[in-house]
């Protein structure tokens, strides 16, 4: 008990700060939606409250603007989830320097910035929704990569040949060892990837074409580009909820 | 199972030199020998796990050196068991059932009566192995290395994580089921005591080659080397020869076949006490005799304190001469 006390006791400020730090930003975001345009800079004056930014939330604009990003969550999720799995089950039955050696080449695209990175990428790839979603993956995937080869390695070493001993094939040993003992890890990289791929907003900006803009692209071209800072507020509150509902779904357990 | 001069190295270092070894057909062996000697890597080899960098395993006369572990119908349990933790204990033990497509109704009656033949309850069977027991756990390692029907069971080093109360259990159980499926078996262990009273042989390992083979009596009573007397329990081994043979060879005592102050006729020498040690069944007295060092063991109602002066004798029959060019 006391253990635990003084656990919460050392937490408590980092918990403040995190708890108090997000909260205050999405009440103010909230607050920011409701503001009336033309009502001035003040957030408190009388009058200013006014529902008009989240009338055109509905508009096919827009809903094309949230089908977009939860496909680009969805797609970034699975693909970088798939592309983390194979790379994981390469480097990890490698050890020393070789596993260094390779974990260094799949690790390479976080080596150098996002935005050098985004600059190669947009001579290389096609304009529009599918170089934007391969741009999301390639800064994904190294991350995925790391979560997945974490898992498959703290697999005990027995498994495999205990299981080959037995006369199990590799397509089985995937199947019945590898695969429900990295659920967890996969079920991670998955969530990690619907949060990033729903605010996915560097790759869609610097490759995505104008009708496949996400709602991360659009919060910034209303804030920044027209000025319109209650109608990206509400944008934004959009894509709060968007991500906690993600958030939710992927902490989701089913009862033991 | 047979093998032939198999040799293997680790880097540079060699790890096994040449060894052979021919088990019968139903026969308990152990391979026997301290930590490092190539014990594990020697039956890595036989189960398909590793491969020789010489010679050949050969199962029921075929050669199996290169066929893969699943194709050679071996059974092994591992020394941590490697139990597929999310799997239940009857999903443990039909896995390698499964593996080869057998029809679920076969798998089932298989499970259970192997299940059963360990020993382990019904209503253990569904659990997951995080929620047995050590000893349940080794029941389940076993049945699902022998529900195969192996040619050849393999057992790493078994005991080893177990206390000595189910260490004992274990090995009652492991013997029993061997004899009644009669399956070859070989198990790796570096415990004399466990090798000598499980298997029908032993073959000592040291240094990656296969020193003695033979029944535990034999190894225990009459070894051909000095480090396989001194490997399978305490010795006293001290210069001399027997009458009439050449000279220049050891003798074996071994301390539970000399007397303190007994009426033994082969060895008498009057010596001092310098340490007792009770162990509850017994007690061992290490007295000097001369330029020698003996271990006594002895009745524990007989437990002379440092100092004394005791009388040691051997009884009839119990030395043995070690061959002069065994290690000494």
């Amino acid at each position: 008990m006391t253990l635990l006390r003084a656990s919460i006791a050392i937490l408590l400020p980092a918990l403040l700060l995190v708890v108090g730090g997000t909260a205050a930003g999405a009440i103010l975001t909230v607050r920011m939606s409701l503001h009336a345009p033309g009502a001035g800079a003040g957030l408190f004056e009388p009058g200013s409250v006014s529902l008009s930014s989240w009338a055109s939330m509905g508009d096919a604009h827009h809903r094309g603007i949230v089908l977009t990003t939860i496909l680009t969550g969805l797609v970034v999720s699975l693909l970088s989830t798939a592309i983390g799995a194979l790379l994981a089950l390469l480097a990890a039955p490698f050890a020393g320097l070789r596993f260094m050696g390779i974990m260094v080449l799949i690790l390479a695209p976080r080596l150098s910035g996002v935005l050098a990175s985004l600059f190669g990428l947009q001579r290389l790839l096609p304009r529009g929704w599918i170089g934007s979603l391969i741009a999301e993956t390639w800064l994904l995937v190294p991350y995925s990569t790391l979560i997945l080869v974490i898992a498959l390695r703290s697999i005990d070493p027995h498994l495999v040949p205990a299981a080959r001993g037995l006369g199990a094939s590799r397509w089985q040993v995937l199947r019945w060892i590898i695969w429900p003992l990295s659920l967890p890890a996969v079920a991670l990289t998955l969530q990690l990837g619907w949060v990033w791929g729903l605010g996915a907003f560097l790759g869609p900006l610097f490759l995505g074409g104008p009708d496949q803009s996400t709602l991360a692209v659009e919060i910034h071209h209303e804030a920044f580009d027209l000025g319109r800072w209650p109608r990206a507020a509400a944008e934004g509150v959009v894509l709060m909820v968007l991500t906690a509902s993600a958030m939710a779904a992927g902490s989701w357990r089913p009862r033991p | 199972m047979r093998l032939e001069e198999i040799s293997f190295r680790f880097d540079t270092a060699p790890t096994l030199a040449g060894v052979s070894l021919k088990v019968p057909a139903g026969a308990f062996v152990s391979i026997l020998g301290p930590s490092g000697c190539g014990k594990t890597t020697l039956v890595k080899i036989v189960a398909g796990y590793l491969k020789p960098l010489a010679g050949c395993v050969f199962l029921h006369g075929t050669d199996i050196t290169n066929a893969p572990p699943g194709k050679r119908n071996t059974g092994m349990v591992f020394q941590n068991l490697a139990l597929f933790p999310h799997m239940s204990a009857r999903g443990n033990v039909a896995f390698g059932l499964e593996a080869r497509g057998l029809p679920s109704s076969e798998i089932h009656q298989r499970v259970e009566a192997m299940l059963d033949q360990v020993g382990l309850k019904p209503d253990e069977r569904n659990r997951q192995p995080g929620n047995l027991s050590g000893g349940q756990q080794q029941r389940v390692a076993l049945a699902r290395a022998l529900v195969i029907q192996p040619s050849l069971l393999m057992l790493d080093e078994p005991l080893s994580n177990l206390d000595s109360h189910l260490r004992d259990q274990m090995r009652g159980l492991i013997r029993q089921v061997q004899r009644d499926t009669g399956v070859t078996t070989m198990m790796v262990t570096h415990d004399p005591e466990e090798a000598m009273a499980m298997s029908d042989l032993i073959a000592v390992m040291n240094q990656g080659t296969i020193v003695e083979v033979g029944t535990g009596r034999d190894l225990y009573q009459s070894p051909r080397s000095a480090f396989v007397a001194r490997f399978l329990g305490l010795a006293n081994i001290v210069d001399g020869s027997v009458i009439g043979r050449r000279p220049g060879s050891s003798l074996l005592i071994r301390p539970e076949c000399l007397v303190i102050n007994g009426e033994g006729v082969s060895f008498a020498g009057i010596g001092k006490v310098i340490n007792s040690e009770f162990f509850g069944a017994d007690v061992l007295v290490t007295v000097v005799l001369g330029n020698t060092q003996v271990l006594v063991r002895g009745r524990p109602n007989i437990m002379p304190q440092p100092g004394t002066e005791v009388r040691v004798s051997a009884m009839p029959g119990t030395i043995h001469e070690l061959p002069a060019d065994g290690e000494s």
